[in-house]
């Protein structure tokens, strides 16, 4: 080493000093322990988070599966909201308490994956072998480096709701291209309700909405100052012509999802989560493919496996991974949550293949995309929020937005 | 010459100096442990190049002034900043004014005064994302309170989706601020109204001074200190306010509510730049350091003057 004193010393000075005054009685809680019942017993801790009343029973029954099934194996579960889990981890990363098992947004996997948080588990998923039942783009999103880093939980993708009732009345048939899109948003818009509803918040989740315009109009984030500017300029042309409600730039997904319900938006752009919801109200609805310019594309969304690097029971945290993809356990455990599967074996099998609705997603995710971009991906998709936010509220045109956006995604991801 | 002081010579001198410092111990470790280490660290990380993997064993070399530089050349800091200065100004002078106006009403007896002064206070106890989730709902374009009143009132041409608007954000979130801190502004310019003798407001009254001249020239100048005071305090809880931006914009939409403890904020946890987010956040510490530096010698004045008189 070529300091004498580095960060690491300088935490572990002060960090004794610091567990006497009880700093440390916080963090000591999520660090696994050796303690109670057998010597041969491992605590795994776990973090996710499937904080919502409806994940609970299901996950539940899993972690109850896991301890009966792998021997002296014991679960301590831990949840955080969903934007809190990855500075937790970060958090937890820089106080060495970092969980053995945790699932994880698969666009976090662009900024954890390089950073040598994750365990490797390439050797472990050779002798295991069931690489090849995985969907294209969960598995591909769980490669980093030449190295397998996860294992996908779950898919989701984006597709449009419409409702049944409101386009019979207007007699518009659910749109298949951009174009049918504009002409049927604009038909379907009337006094405060509007042709079509998304998310266009300065998040992630405004970014997974967007980037399906991108790639349908043919470009990427490389090339985002021409096809930048071509789906920035459909959206403006939505929202100037009042079919998009300019307050989408404060919508989450759930509150776009609350105007479809309200409706006060003939359409939307949403996920499968919101199946359940949307059966318990009276509205008659139906899903459709996200209609497509160029091509189709939708944006792959959905959850992975990760194992720590730093963990001391990697091995027993596999095998408790492994447990959890049996087709026998994985089928019920996803079918609670609402959830499609990663995996092709089990695409057409169970309620995916019978109900209609979720049938239409599993379809879409052969043309959903993963956000594979590199250890800087946030700093791009944060470039490419503000320009939809520019665009939206009229502070800046499509195309000078999306030369702005272009700089910064190429300095955000010509980083090494 | 009392026990424990640095001239002390008594007999049993050094051992009541030994008591003094360990009495002084734990505040002492308080310090160390919860400030100056916390801020040391924070110095030494902005001197160097720590990313996500630089926290797991990575390297973290050493880069001398490279993260200042880098932030003192991103325009989104200099934007930040320039909010930063709006929302404590605005937020400063809209508290103060109403929370003057405030304390001179209740300066005055009038039947359920305490019983509303401690509702006033509420808005002050509220935790910070509980007002700002309160005003986001009654800003918002479409179920808004705000919007609702506009209606009603006839002025409906006038509701707005205030806070998805980049040119109304800013002023929203310096609504709620200015709500939040109206009572604490109130608080104490009340307890330095108390203070003014009433003796001077009788004599002025009798040598035939106006309600406004009696204002102008005995309260407004004799509530100097208490003001430069308040203004401070004020300044410092200000400048740094993350949670109520945080909840009722996010910093949005664009860029147009990004204050300087937001762009921290989004160095640290979005870009993973922990170098920079540390240079960032030590320029953010200066201004209220300053002011903090301002109110101690403030304090420090008047406890001599008291001492004097």
């Amino acid at each position: 080493m070529s300091r004498t004193f580095n960060r690491r010393d300088f935490l572990r000075t002060a960090g004794s000093a610091a567990a006497a005054v009880g700093l440390g009685a916080a963090s000591a809680s999520c660090g696994s322990n050796h303690q109670g019942g057998r010597p041969s017993t491992t605590t795994l801790t776990w973090w996710d988070y499937f904080t919502a009343p409806n994940f609970q029973a299901g996950m539940k029954t899993l972690i109850a599966g896991i301890e009966a099934n792998v021997p002296g194996v014991r679960i301590q579960r831990r949840t955080y909201p969903f934007a809190d889990l990855g500075n937790a981890l970060t958090l937890a990363a820089v106080s060495g308490d970092l969980p053995d098992i945790a699932i994880i947004d698969n666009v976090s996997m662009n900024a954890l994956g390089g950073s040598g948080l994750l365990a490797d588990l390439t050797d472990r998923v050779k002798t295991w072998g069931q690489a090849d039942k995985y969907s294209h783009g969960p598995w591909a999103s769980c490669q980093v480096g030449g190295k397998t880093l996860g294992i996908p939980n779950n898919s989701n993708c984006l597709a449009l709701y419409y409702n049944t009732t409101m386009l019979r009345a207007a007699g518009v048939k659910p749109p298949t291209t951009w174009g049918e899109l504009a002409a049927a948003a604009q038909r379907l818009t009337s006094g405060d309700r509007f042709g079509l509803a998304l998310s266009a918040i300065r998040t992630e989740e405004g970014v997974f909405q967007f980037l399906p315009f991108l790639w349908q109009s043919g470009g990427d984030l490389s090339t985002f100052s021409t096809y930048g500017a071509t789906a920035l300029a459909f959206l403006d042309d939505l929202a100037t012509k009042g079919s998009l409600s300019r307050s989408c730039v404060g919508w989450t997904q759930q509150d776009v999802n609350a105007q479809f319900l309200s409706g006060r938006a003939a359409m939307q752009i949403n996920g499968p989560w919101q199946i359940p919801t949307l059966r318990k109200s009276d509205l008659e609805w139906n899903v459709v493919a996200l209609p497509s310019d160029r091509t189709s594309a939708t944006c792959l969304g959905g959850e992975n496996w990760v194992l720590t690097a730093g963990s001391k029971h990697l091995d027993q945290a596999w095998e408790a991974l492994e447990y959890t993809q049996k087709p026998s356990v994985l089928v019920p455990y996803l079918e609670s949550f609402g959830d499609l599967p990663a995996r092709d074996d089990l695409a057409r099998t169970g309620t995916w293949a019978s109900d209609p609705a979720l049938e239409l997603f599993i379809g879409q995710l052969a043309l959903a995309r993963p956000r594979i971009y590199g250890a800087h991906y946030a700093d791009a998709s944060q470039a490419i929020a503000l320009a939809e936010q520019a665009v939206l509220t009229g502070s800046a045109t499509p195309a000078a937005a999306a030369a702005a956006a272009a700089v910064k995604i190429s300095t955000a991801l010509g980083r090494t | 010459m009392r026990p424990g002081r640095p001239g002390d010579t008594g007999p049993h001198a050094a051992r009541r100096r030994r008591t003094g410092y360990l009495f002084s111990f734990p505040g002492l470790a308080f310090l160390a442990l919860l400030l100056a280490y916390p801020l040391l660290y924070n110095a030494w990380i902005s001197v160097h190049d720590v990313g996500l993997s630089g926290l797991l064993g990575g390297p973290e070399p050493f880069n001398g002034l490279a993260n200042y530089r880098a932030t003192a050349a991103d325009p989104a800091f200099w934007h930040a900043v320039r909010l930063s200065a709006v929302f404590t100004a605005g937020s400063l002078l809209f508290q103060f004014t109403l929370g003057f106006a405030l304390a001179l009403l209740f300066a005055r007896p009038f039947p359920l005064n305490g019983l509303l002064r401690s509702l006033l206070l509420m808005a002050w106890l509220l935790p910070p994302v509980v007002s700002g989730t309160l005003f986001k709902w009654m800003l918002d374009g479409d179920s808004g309170a705000y919007n609702a009143l506009l209606r009603s009132t006839g002025m409906g041409a006038l509701s707005h989706d205030w806070l998805n608007d980049p040119a109304t954000a800013l002023g929203g979130v310096i609504l709620a601020n200015v709500w939040v801190g109206v009572p604490f502004n109130m608080l104490l310019l009340l307890v330095g109204l108390h203070g003014i003798d009433p003796e001077l407001h009788e004599a002025a009254a009798l040598d035939g001074a106006n309600a406004w001249q009696r204002f102008r020239r005995i309260t407004l100048p004799l509530m100097r200190p208490v003001s430069v005071t308040v203004l401070l305090l004020g300044l410092i809880y200000t400048f740094k306010v993350f949670d109520l931006v945080f909840v009722m914009t996010g910093g949005g939409p664009v860029d147009a509510t990004d204050v300087l403890s937001l762009y921290v904020y989004q160095v640290f946890f979005t870009s993973f730049r922990f170098g920079r987010g540390a240079a960032a956040g030590l320029l953010l510490l200066a201004v209220p350091l300053l002011a903090a530096a301002l109110y101690v010698r403030r304090l420090r004045r008047e406890a001599r003057e008291g001492e004097a008189a």
